[in-house]
């Protein structure tokens, strides 16, 4: 009996030393990786921690030609992807002390979070090209913290051949009359033209409601300033009579039930399939529609501005994240992600990948418009350069998961019958103001 | 237990060094993290009770929670009915018996998140084109509404897991010794009678572990909600598990979120002991 209890406790030392073994193993790993991130030799390291899956392969890609044209310089792309996901993975980075040397950051609160790790990048090549109001939500005095993205811009997204047939001329739709006139026009002839709507509007995505719609009407009243809403105490809604009439529009004349119809459903299944005449959506749906029907992503289909009063004719463009730089990195580690920035939107070749690789529409100035690949991307790039663009993503700038989870939310309500337009516009003033207190 | 000897503990200690890692020490850093402004990041402030007092005059929260014990009071019921009723249908002498246990059981071992996406088609599409086909309003539409969206939740899980709880009762139903039945029978006891009288007493402690499953497990819903309605239509159809990871993931509100689901804890620890405690009281020993 007494020699058993001793076998069992040799053999239980012996499994508890396995876990501790087990542990400082990987302890060894987090330290190697750790000394990579610092110069060793010549050499540097620089981990790019960025969340755009669409471009994961496409940026390592490019990643390599770098490295190739720069053998002391090493780069580790890691891809997380979804808003949240990204936010939420970033944090643990820092707080675990894995931090990246470049990560991505979206609009004014997460500078406000993440000020005391971000570095100037006002002296790169890039914050000089950057076209003009894109770095506003960035700058802090004489300091750029970011290098925008990309541009993404949304509108009408319309398809032509309905258009035609129904006798549509859609340069003629500027104002909101001129849309009902075209809606009712069509949702007229919906049969000869084989659809079975005019829109479909995803009411079950609150942020194609909450976020992209409701903010080209709130937009103006902060100057389509990112900046100032970030700074508002209060919200005024001047322009809700005109959210409420447009939406009144879409969701009238929609595919039913607005508030189950999905994002996929909206491109893919409806969109895609020219079941609908217009969707309400941005230049990201380009892809999936080309999935779909090249034939009719590549020459069918346009974008037009929702029309709000004062601004007709007007696309709101913006930035979706910008590349931030970690300051905590060696001073080599920082240079050398500059480099790689300013390479990737200046160099030729980087240019090249950025527009038919990325297949970005670049928020920089000196690129070919012709080369950008899809038409809603072309027309969002040729607004922007003509000035015709409304650099006003509030939204990001609102209070947190607000624009979403509480206005997008208090708008399905309305759209539902449980609640009034002036319910809910006071509702989520209300939100505003305790969020700002 | 009196015998601790040093090969005891020793033998424990991978168990409790891995518990207290990944739970208890979580557990006590949230704790501590829910009286303060964590952000995720620093806590630079001690709040002390002023997360709990608000939580408590969010409506979002509260309806959250509201909608999690109806949504909870439902489908405990259903799904004890319903996988007592399988379990008592398979455990007949029937030739197809046991191909029936396994497709039964087979949603089960499907993702809670496929699932969802698979019944989104289906409550969405399929009932959609049925209702316009026989022409039934109440078809069309479905998970646009909260009460749809409600119902939705409750048919996706009593569908998943009633095969589960179906499992355990069978357990105990072979387990009820055939004398007592036969016997019964020959003091000319009905079918009913014998169900209720002596089958149902002996397989009581199947309905003390069931309920206890089925209660966290409604309680705690997560993947189901998200796949299914992600809390649409206006965030009516949000249980309280997403209610605390949007609250902590996209509003950035970590120890607000804390606090929440400490309390969420309490409700539902609280809940499984006094279930457990008064199904126990019922138990029966041979």
């Amino acid at each position: 009996m007494k020699r058993n209890k001793v076998f069992i406790g040799i053999i239980s030392l012996l499994l508890v030393s396995v876990l501790a073994l087990a542990g400082c193993s990987s302890k060894d790993d987090a330290n190697k990786e750790k000394d990579n991130g610092k110069t060793t030799g010549d050499q540097v390291t620089v981990d790019i921690f960025q969340f755009k899956v669409e471009i994961k392969d496409q940026l390592e890609a490019l990643v390599k030609v770098y490295e190739d044209e720069n053998p002391n310089v090493k780069i580790n792309v890691k891809t997380v992807g979804g808003g949240n996901d990204y936010g939420a993975t970033l944090k643990t980075t820092f707080s675990s002390g894995e931090e990246p040397a470049i990560f991505n950051i979206g609009g004014p609160s997460d500078v406000e979070e993440y000020k005391d790790y971000l570095v100037d990048m006002s002296d790169t090549e890039s914050a000089k090209i950057a076209l003009e109001g894109t770095l506003d939500t960035v700058t802090q005095g004489e300091e750029v913290l970011g290098l925008p993205f990309n541009q993404e811009g949304y509108g009408l997204i319309y398809n032509k051949r309905v258009f035609e047939e129904a006798g549509i001329n859609p340069d003629e739709i500027v104002s909101f009359a001129d849309l009902e006139k075209a809606v009712e026009s069509l949702d007229s002839q919906k049969e000869a033209l084989g659809i079975d709507a005019v829109f479909a509007l995803a009411g079950k995505e609150k942020w194609v409601i909450g976020n992209h719609l409701a903010n080209i009407f709130f937009a103006p009243e902060f100057n389509n300033d990112p900046m100032q809403a970030y700074e508002a105490t209060t919200i005024a809604f001047e322009k809700s009579d005109e959210l409420k009439r447009h939406l009144d529009l879409e969701a009238k004349y929609s595919v039913q039930p607005v508030l189950s119809l999905d994002y996929s459903q909206q491109v893919e299944q409806l969109f895609s399939l020219e079941k609908v005449a217009m969707i309400q959506q941005g230049n990201w749906v380009f892809n999936s529609i080309y999935d779909m029907d090249p034939e009719l992503a590549e020459n069918n289909i346009g974008l037009l501005p929702v029309p709000v009063e004062g601004y007709e004719g007007k696309i709101p463009a913006g930035v979706p994240m910008y590349w931030g730089v970690n300051g905590n990195k060696d001073d080599a580690v920082v240079q050398a992600s500059k480099d790689f920035l300013d390479w990737m939107y200046t160099s030729e070749a980087g240019k090249t990948a950025v527009l038919e690789e990325f297949k970005f529409v670049p928020a920089y100035e000196g690129y070919d418009a012709e080369q950008i690949s899809d038409p809603l991307s072309q027309t969002i790039y040729e607004y922007a350069s003509e000035g015709e663009t409304i650099y006003g993503w509030v939204y990001p700038a609102a209070p947190t998961g607000w624009s979403e989870n509480v206005l997008g939310a208090a708008m399905q309500k309305y759209l539902s019958g449980d609640a009034t337009w002036e319910e809910i516009i006071d509702d989520s003033r209300s939100k505003w103001e305790v969020e700002r207190q | 237990m009196r015998n601790r000897s040093l090969s005891f503990w020793l033998f424990l200690t991978p168990v409790i060094l891995s518990l207290s890692i990944v739970l208890i020490i979580p557990f006590i850093y949230g704790l501590i993290y829910s009286f303060t402004n964590w952000n995720g990041m620093v806590a630079t402030e001690f709040l002390g009770l002023k997360n709990y007092v608000a939580l408590f005059k969010d409506q979002e929260f509260l309806a959250s929670l509201w909608f999690t014990t109806k949504f909870a009071l439902v489908s405990v019921i259903l799904l004890n009915f319903l996988g007592l009723g399988l379990a008592l249908l398979v455990t007949r002498k029937m030739k197809t018996s046991s191909f029936m246990r396994t497709v039964f059981f087979m949603p089960n071992l499907i993702g809670g998140l496929i699932l969802g996406f698979i019944w989104q088609f289906i409550f969405i599409n399929v009932f959609g084109s049925l209702g316009d086909l026989l022409g039934v309003e109440a078809l069309t539409g479905w998970l646009s509404t909260t009460a749809t969206g409600f119902w939705g939740l409750v048919i996706l899980t009593s569908w998943q897991m009633a095969g589960y709880i179906m499992v355990i009762y069978i357990a105990y139903l072979e387990n009820v010794p055939r004398d007592l039945l036969e016997a019964s029978e020959i003091d000319g006891a009905s079918s009913f009678q014998r169900f209720k009288n002596v089958i149902f007493p002996l397989v009581a402690p199947a309905f003390t572990v069931s309920m206890f499953l089925t209660l966290s497990n409604s309680f705690q819903i997560y993947d189901q909600n998200l796949s299914l309605t992600d809390g649409g239509p206006f965030n009516s159809t949000q249980m309280v598990a997403m209610s605390i990871v949007k609250k902590a993931f996209t509003e950035n509100k970590m120890a607000y979120a804390q606090s929440q689901a400490v309390i969420f804890f309490l409700i539902v620890a609280g809940v499984a002991i006094t279930q457990v405690y008064y199904n126990k009281k019922r138990e029966v020993d041979l």
